[in-house]
């Protein structure tokens, strides 16, 4: 039997334009005609609408049942969007420094949250956290989507800065300071995520909880630095 | 080009930024915040030509929109993911009416301040002063499009981070992209040595340093603190 074929679409469907229920206003009850004749209305403003919907607004959309095909799916995209900063940043010795930056920033990304999740959720559950796996896996494939996200949104910006900077040195710190800038975003958000998850637990099983995320943001932080300085040529890395 | 949606970019600025929220009019607020950039522009840049004259002024004229369009085009997908990541996904569509919006108000408030900076010139204004004058005008006017970009975040949590970020993204890209398309008003200094060996001031300068190294080195010469060329 032939599988069905994958496509992004087909998990992060495009965006839609359909009226729901909630957008149609109720019709008017009959006597409010009569009231409305006997004193001017005032024309009331007009509720804020919805955000229009988005492919981001799906990709990092939170959901309610774990669906592990999904979940890769984000984490790659999330992964493949940092590819797009790396590639930026090799847009200032060219040739191979496309390859090199392209592998070496995502790969932060990964050992971060592939080597430090799984730590964190063994801690969390040592401490009896009321997080489930599904919930961390989730967060921190929308951690890395949201890394991955922002990090491709500086990417035009990463290239204006490290293609018109004649010194390596300041080359080095506009490629550092957008780094910096996705990973705050991606830890942030993975954080937030499963901070709210331990909010209802007794206080000395949050404060447990807040310890392992103190020492996983440092881990990460850590480790992200280890691995963009040891591969990102930009940084100094392997040349 | 609507005289209709320009009112609005001057006149009711929130709701130009709900009507982009929205995801309504955005193709004619577009369209005519880009007409508004391109001619606001290039009429501030023709003026700050002016300081020097002759064909630095088609050249500024050129250089200003190209810098303000060029910034928005970097500045736009940081925006969107910007946004996005702090909890307001908003479509790109949205995120380029906005910026262009924003945009647009900017560029009108140099149009109204050009022919006032064109008379500071004209009486003879120095080269220092014709730079922070030029600066006060930007200021002015990034501070009219700011408003547009807050009041299009509409209300929430992370509103005032978002806001800080568009605006450090923006300041950094566009000083960079600015800094690039250097020179605008010319130095005396560089004018005295182009004429001395009738040479031609270039369109562009020579590749050198970046934005962070000339803030830095302008916050020392400000103390007094002069390097010495070659040093680094």
């Amino acid at each position: 039997m032939q599988a069905p074929a994958f496509s992004i679409e087909g998990v992060f469907p495009p965006p839609s334009r359909d009226v729901t229920d909630s957008d149609v206003p109720p019709p008017a009850a009959p006597g409010d005609a009569l009231a409305a004749s006997a004193v001017p209305p005032m024309p009331a403003p007009p509720p804020p609408l919805p955000l229009p919907p988005s492919w981001t607004a799906n990709l990092l959309a939170v959901d309610a049942e774990l669906s592990p095909r999904r979940e890769a799916t984000r984490f790659g995209v999330g992964l493949g969007l940092a590819a797009l900063y790396g590639l930026a940043l090799g847009a200032r010795e060219g040739r191979l420094a496309f390859l090199a930056h392209a592998a070496g920033v995502p790969a932060a990304l990964l050992v971060a949250f592939g080597v430090g999740i799984p730590a964190l959720y063994i801690f969390l559950a040592l401490v009896d956290a009321p997080v489930a796996v599904a919930a961390v896996a989730a967060a921190a494939t929308r951690a890395t989507a949201t890394a991955g996200l922002v990090l491709a949104g500086l990417a035009p910006a990463a290239a204006l800065f490290v293609v018109t900077s004649e010194r390596p040195g300041a080359a080095a710190l506009a490629a550092g300071v957008g780094l910096a800038v996705g990973g705050a975003f991606g830890l942030g958000n993975v954080v937030s995520d499963l901070r709210r998850s331990v909010e209802g637990a007794r206080a000395p099983v949050r404060v447990a909880a807040d310890l392992a995320f103190g020492v996983f943001g440092l881990f990460a932080v850590i480790v992200a630095l280890r691995v963009w300085m040891s591969l990102l040529p930009v940084l100094g890395g392997v040349q | 080009m609507s005289a209709v949606v320009l009112n609005r970019l001057l006149r009711a600025p929130d709701e130009i930024a709900a009507a982009c929220r929205e995801d309504r009019d955005v193709r004619a607020i577009a369209a005519t915040s880009l007409v508004a950039l391109a001619v606001g522009a290039a009429v501030f840049g023709g003026v700050i030509g002016s300081f020097r004259g002759g064909v630095q002024i088609a050249y500024a004229a050129l250089k200003v929109p190209f810098a303000m369009m060029a910034t928005l085009a970097l500045c736009v997908p940081a925006f969107h993911a910007i946004a996005a990541g702090l909890g307001r996904a908003f479509p790109l569509r949205v995120i380029v009416a906005l910026a262009l919006a924003a945009a647009g108000r900017a560029a009108l408030v140099l149009l109204a301040v050009a022919p006032l900076l064109w008379l500071t010139f004209d009486r003879g204004l120095g080269y220092h002063a014709a730079a922070l004058a030029s600066a006060l005008a930007y200021a002015a006017a990034g501070a009219a499009a700011f408003s547009v970009l807050v009041r299009g975040l509409g209300g929430g949590e992370g509103r005032v981070l978002t806001a800080v970020a568009f605006a450090a993204v923006f300041f950094a890209v566009g000083g960079q992209t600015s800094w690039i398309l250097r020179p605008y008003l010319i130095r005396p200094r560089t004018w005295a040595a182009a004429s001395q060996h009738a040479q031609k001031i270039p369109f562009l300068r020579a590749y050198e340093g970046s934005f962070a190294d000339s803030l830095y080195k302008s916050s020392r010469s400000a103390r007094d603190v002069y390097d010495e060329e070659g040093s680094r």
